[in-house]
């Protein structure tokens, strides 16, 4: 071998790497910050309790350990950090936190309002399911991480027959001023459609069947509340029977409070959520935040943090925990899905508001 | 003369120089002449609170009088009337209205009848443990917020809780008044309880206690002297007390979110709701609007039925001198 052989070898390996490298870099365009300076810590909103655990587990502290940068979660209520950054981006100041975990329909108003940041782009967008990008806009203003099902939790201390069959069961005597719903009626309003005599079609244009039913539940005097709420009232036995996200039912079951849960034969709302950047971020935070939801649509992430929640991430390929397995509170396949009750996130954006007001209107009556 | 200036700087004490040195300041920057607008500058602080108070209500009012648009969520250019269109044809908000307004009522109502014994008892023992007692357990509660406090009473009425224990040992049937009316009602009144007691006693101090042995050496019963001596001498703190009773019990939120289980509303969670929950500015605008009026309104009404409280109470002296 000359010299110049081992020359010229060198200066093609050198080429043909650069070449790779340019053709790997090439979709991610976003990447060409990937020098960025690493801010100090990241703020990420999440709900308390499990969720914000498993997203720990998850995502986070992997997150922490691959890049050095400190992770904080905000517990801030989704609804109430809304404001505040739609005020910050209004303002052009910086925004109080650099990802928002949050439900889809929220979500979508923000993009909406336009004070979100395009995720598209994000290498591992490309592996998950459609479902993962939201439909009607031209960018990826937010991206769905996974899907997650209302179901009906019930003490089974109080059903030694079995698991109740029909969301009926809210209406039957035995349960009056023992049965909990969310405050604002969010995961019921489709179940009360079918469970009042209505049909999906219907929503959003006749829900009589929908407002119907929830009179005759407000008769049994139901107790409304959030995610934590449910767990307290399980525990000290306030509530007999509830209708919450099968995270908190299953979380609690796993701290030993006495609680099942079934999709009873009118079907469950599911839903999704999902994780959008606020404008506004100085540019290598901004960078970092994307890095961090790219992160968590990866596959290791995505297991961890959905298994910690105990719902079907939105990417394929991932493995059931083993106390889900076949539930059809956990659907995985389109079948499991055509059981489900879904709206479409378009109709709750503009729809959902009115249906709160509907929904406290009956219950405060 | 100016050697005695140089001994008046040299030999006096730091203390009083340092005074001369903020004495000859003050002439400096609020000269003699400015002597009558001295009360005024001492007011300036308030009036500046008031006024950013007031000024706030502007931007309050501008976002009340603009709908959400639901295809951007923003609120509308253009001053419309529909947030209070809503306000008026929905009728859940008057049933909030209304139940607010009966809590600041029954709240306010049974803070006092509890508050006045337990501030005249305060006042007048002789006993100094019995003083310190009831001193104590007035303001052991101000050291736990109002959320705590909250829970600590659905601990007691819970289902499962210190109350329904106690009535199943008597081998009475269970109660359930948590996450009722009720229960929002005696939290609100525990809550109260210290802040009416606090107003009244100076109100009870003011009151000599020799006309009371008067009033019973001439022949009054003890509510006689109650009625016609001890109620009309402390309405002053009776009716600041009322007032702020009233006020707090009419733009309180964590009480009935947490005693009420959601079905017990008050105005100020309809306000949080519109804000929060339904994205809607405007509306919780025109929401905070409407509460601030309703509470104005019935403030005004109660000072204009029973007197101006203290200050109608240093009026009065001035008459008599």
């Amino acid at each position: 071998m000359s010299e110049k052989t081992i020359s010229v070898s060198r200066r093609r390996l050198l080429g043909a790497t650069a070449a790779g490298g340019a053709m790997l870099a090439a979709p991610w365009a976003w990447r060409r910050a990937a020098a960025q300076e690493k801010p100090r810590e990241l703020i990420v909103r999440a709900w308390g309790g499990v969720w914000v655990d498993s997203l720990n587990e998850g995502v986070s502290k992997p997150f922490s350990e691959m890049t050095g940068i400190a992770v904080r979660h905000d517990l801030t209520e989704d609804n109430e950090i809304r404001p505040k950054i739609w005020a910050a981006v209004d303002q052009g100041r910086v925004p109080p936190i650099h990802v928002n975990w949050d439900t889809s329909t929220n979500a979508t108003k923000s993009a909406l309002r336009g004070v979100t940041e395009d995720l598209g782009g994000l290498p591992n967008l490309e592996e998950m399911l459609p479902a993962a990008r939201p439909a009607g806009f031209d960018g990826v203003p937010l991206i769905n991480m996974y899907s997650y099902v209302y179901v009906l939790a019930y003490r089974e201390a109080a059903f030694p027959e079995g698991a109740p069959e029909s969301w009926d069961v809210l209406l039957d005597p035995r349960f009056k001023g023992r049965i909990a719903l969310y405050d604002d009626g969010i995961g019921f309003h489709p179940v009360a459609q079918i469970a009042g005599g209505g049909t999906m079609a219907g929503v959003p244009g006749d829900m009589e069947p929908a407002w119907d039913f929830i009179r005759k539940v407000k008769e049994q005097q139901p107790l409304l509340g959030e995610d934590p709420d449910f767990t307290t009232w399980f525990q000290n036995g306030e509530i007999d029977v509830a209708c919450t996200i099968l995270s908190n039912a299953r979380a609690a079951r796993q701290n030993g409070i006495d609680v099942a849960w079934t999709v009873p034969k009118e079907g469950c709302k599911v839903d999704t959520d999902g994780m959008w950047i606020p404008r506004g971020l100085p540019e290598n935070e901004l960078h970092w935040a994307k890095e961090y939801v790219n992160f968590a649509m990866s596959q290791q992430a995505q297991q961890k943090w959905t298994s910690g929640l105990g719902l079907p991430g939105l990417r394929p390929g991932l493995t059931p925990p083993e106390d889900l397995k076949g539930d059809p509170a956990f659907p995985t396949s389109p079948e499991d899905f055509e059981r489900l009750l879904s709206v479409p996130t378009r109709v709750l954006v503009e729809h959902e508001s009115d249906w709160f007001q509907k929904f406290n209107e009956i219950m405060q009556g | 003369m100016a050697s005695t200036i140089h001994d008046k700087g040299a030999g006096r004490p730091i203390g009083l120089r340092l005074l001369d040195l903020l004495e000859a300041a003050r002439e400096r920057l609020w000269p003699a002449r400015m002597a009558a607008l001295t009360p005024w500058l001492f007011l300036l602080p308030a009036v500046l609170l008031t006024g950013l108070l007031a000024a706030g209500l502007i931007p309050l009012l501008d976002a009340s009088l603009r709908p959400l648009d639901r295809a951007t969520f923003r609120l509308a250019e253009d001053y419309a009337l529909g947030n209070y269109a809503t306000l008026a044809t929905r009728p859940v908000y008057g049933v909030i209205a209304l139940r607010t307004l009966m809590a600041g009522l029954v709240v306010t109502a049974a803070t006092l009848a509890l508050a006045f014994p337990y501030a005249w008892m305060m006042v007048r023992t002789p006993h100094a443990w019995l003083r310190k007692l009831l001193l104590v357990s007035l303001f052991l509660p101000f050291f736990i917020g109002q959320v705590v406090r909250a829970y600590g009473w659905l601990i007691i009425l819970g289902k499962q809780g210190l109350l329904n224990a106690l009535l199943d040992g008597l081998g009475l049937p269970p109660s359930s008044l948590a996450f009722t009316y009720t229960a929002v009602l005696i939290g609100l009144v525990q809550y109260m309880l210290p802040f009416a007691v606090l107003m009244l006693a100076p109100a009870l101090t003011a009151v000599p206690v020799e006309v009371e042995l008067a009033s019973a050496s001439l022949g009054a019963r003890p509510f006689a002297t109650f009625r016609h001596i001890l109620l009309p001498m402390a309405r002053p703190g009776i009716v600041a007390a009322g007032i702020v009773v009233f006020t707090l019990t009419l733009t309180d939120f964590a009480m009935p979110e947490i005693m009420g289980g959601g079905g017990n509303d008050f105005i100020a969670s309809a306000v949080y709701d519109a804000f929060f929950q339904l994205g809607d500015a405007g509306l919780g605008a025109a929401l905070g609007i409407g509460l601030t009026l309703v509470g104005s309104a019935v403030v005004g009404v109660i000072l204009a039925f029973f007197g101006l409280g203290t200050l109608g109470y240093v009026e009065g002296r001035e008459q008599r001198s």
